[in-house]
């Protein structure tokens, strides 16, 4: 395991030893023995070709996919032993996509709450809280509106502020300016890293875009599912 | 934003779809609310007869389905000979089809029997005797055939002055031609037979000497049974055929809701997996989506369930018109049937979805998310 970038004083948030995932029964390797440490409000960038394994260890790390083998420990508990994965994203993640996925059949404005379920709060709390978190990010004008209403950067922009609403100690984010041009894409990442700042989150972040990595304080360069490197940014 | 608004935007998504599956349900439920009306309107229109005419006990032969065997006219005498019976008399009644009327009730009635005492004569007359050749029509009956004080009509082989129209206080009397037993029996070429003996207790009997009454009859006379009126509908194995033929096609038409519920649900789990996936990663729990697939499927049986209660009361309506209806039956849609019906319709829902709402409930985020 590297550990040359990491912050001393933050918290151990992540920690996989062995990480393993095989599709096809073994005959397609997508992860192979990953081990790696993510502290406390750090800005991780994974960044490697495509099909090298980056989403699927993103997916992990969010639980949307179990790995094969290897653990993966989560302010020390055992994600593989959770008998509430959900319960697990619904508190402590926000995912960002490449595609936004923001539901066409909901306003913007109910797409920010759609994480809120089940959390405390009014509905009015929960209005009041999505309409603040979309004004941050430029989008205030926009609540009514349908998803296919808006632009390519606007979306991106919802889904960040969706990624907020449950107040999540990790963003976790799938080349985010993936489907954005080069002036959305600049100020998708602003905005990103202004609102990391401001909610205090860890953001690990999967990119094939060296220009992006560049923002984090650290970058993980993986091939082949493996880690071949994990250095501070320059 | 609550879960209610959740579900019906869910639906709303493909409101064509959403609206034919609905459709769907509502036409099974409307064959349930107009099968199980019209069966439960015919008892009811029975037992408001046999109130109206004031009949404590009934003796029929009822294997015969929903019209009894006809049987000797002379057990009559034997049964009003017993100690316990105030008066009894012989009815044979009919469903014959009556000129343009495709069927109709007719009742050759004892003549001075009480079985007359409850028809008000709105116009003309009753018979003067037996052996006039007159009939009395109900009200809906003369309506439904088109004859009036003074017309002549064929029953069978005879032909019969309208002597009187009359108000019988019950849609089967409304409903029903009229005349003396003689003329009915030889006409129909039931000579000396009958298939009901309508019975009056005094007035201080009490229910178990009616029962005891018939016990004794049914001792007497085996084959036939005596029943007290109230028990007619609940007793007899035409109602119940009736009652079981009703549910029973109303439960083909429900089984075609369920599986058109089930087609849409799967539908829309299977064109939904993109959906599920973000849900799913954005922090629902495979319960809650159950759940939302549950409660959409539950939603259109609801919706299904009303417009088919309205679509029932509908056709209820319409067929209460028809000739072959009219004056025979009045159906019955309570709400107790409508509230039955909503809740079965809500029940197809739940059932339908929980193949799909099972199926939501495997899909795995991360390949969800891939749509």
């Amino acid at each position: 395991m590297s550990s040359a970038a990491m912050p001393p004083e933050g918290e151990i948030l992540y920690e996989a030893s062995g990480l393993t995932k095989e599709y096809d029964d073994g005959r397609v390797p997508a992860l192979r023995g990953i081990d790696l440490l993510i502290r406390s409000g750090e800005f991780v960038t994974i960044v490697g070709p495509s099909g090298c394994g980056k989403t699927t260890l993103l997916n992990m790390l969010g639980l949307l996919d179990c790995p094969t083998a290897g653990t993966l420990r989560f302010r020390g508990t055992d994600l593989g032993a959770l008998s509430d994965p959900a319960s697990y994203r619904a508190r402590e993640i926000g995912f960002i996509f490449q595609s936004f996925h923001l539901l066409p059949n909901f306003t913007v404005e109910e797409n920010v709450q759609i994480p809120m379920f089940g959390l405390p709060g009014s509905a009015a709390e929960k209005r009041g809280r999505a309409a603040k978190l979309l004004a941050s990010v430029g989008l205030a004008h926009r609540l009514d509106h349908l998803p296919v209403k808006l632009s390519g950067g606007e979306r991106q922009r919802a889904a960040i502020a969706r990624s907020l609403a449950n107040r999540p100690a990790i963003l976790l984010a799938d080349e985010p300016t993936g489907n954005l041009d080069s002036t959305n894409s600049a100020h998708v990442m602003d905005l990103l890293l202004r609102l990391r700042e401001e909610h205090q989150a860890t953001l690990v972040m999967v990119t094939h875009d060296h220009e992006l990595a560049r923002h984090a304080s650290r970058i993980v360069r993986i091939k082949d599912g493996e880690i071949i490197s994990d250095e501070a940014a320059a | 934003m609550n879960f209610l608004q959740v579900i019906f935007r869910g639906l709303w998504r493909r409101p064509v779809r959403t609206g034919l599956t609905v459709l769907g349900i509502a036409i099974g439920i409307a064959a349930v609310v107009a099968l199980v009306g019209m069966s439960a309107g015919y008892e009811k229109s029975v037992a408001n007869q046999l109130d109206a005419v004031g009949i404590d006990v009934v003796v029929s032969n009822l294997q015969g389905g929903i019209m009894p065997k006809a049987f000797a006219e002379s057990v009559r005498d034997e049964i009003a000979s017993l100690p316990g019976v105030a008066e009894a008399n012989a009815t044979l009644m009919q469903m014959l089809s009556v000129e343009e009327a495709p069927m109709m009730v007719v009742y050759g009635r004892e003549w001075d029997s009480f079985t007359w005492d409850q028809l008000r004569v709105i116009d003309g007359r009753l018979p003067r005797d037996a052996a006039e050749n007159a009939v009395v029509l109900g009200k809906l009956a003369a309506e439904v055939l088109g004859k009036k004080t003074g017309d002549r009509i064929q029953i069978e082989t005879g032909d019969f002055d309208v002597v009187g129209i009359v108000d019988g206080q019950s849609v089967l009397e409304n409903g029903a031609i009229n005349m003396a037993l003689p003329r009915f029996q030889e006409v129909s070429g039931y000579e000396g037979r009958v298939n009901f003996i309508n019975i009056r207790v005094p007035d201080n009997a009490d229910q178990s000497r009616v029962e005891a009454l018939c016990r004794e009859i049914e001792a007497r006379h085996p084959g036939l049974r005596a029943v007290r009126a109230g028990e007619v509908v609940g007793t007899s194995q035409g109602f119940r055929m009736a009652r079981a033929m009703s549910w029973s096609t109303s439960l083909l038409a429900l089984i075609v809701g369920i599986l058109g519920v089930m087609n849409t649900m799967l539908m829309s789990v299977f064109e939904r997996k993109h959906e599920i996936g973000i849900l799913l990663a954005l922090g629902w729990r495979r319960a809650r989506i159950m759940a939302l697939i549950l409660c959409e499927s539950a939603a259109m049986g609801f919706l299904g369930g009303v417009v088919g209660v309205a679509l029932g009361a509908l056709t209820l309506a319409v067929l209460e018109r028809t000739p072959y209806v009219r004056g025979f039956l009045e159906p019955d849609l309570g709400w107790v049937l409508a509230a039955q019906a909503v809740l079965i319709a809500v029940a197809v829902g739940i059932v339908s979805g929980l193949y799909p709402a099972w199926r939501s409930s495997r899909l795995s985020p991360s390949i969800a998310l891939q749509g």
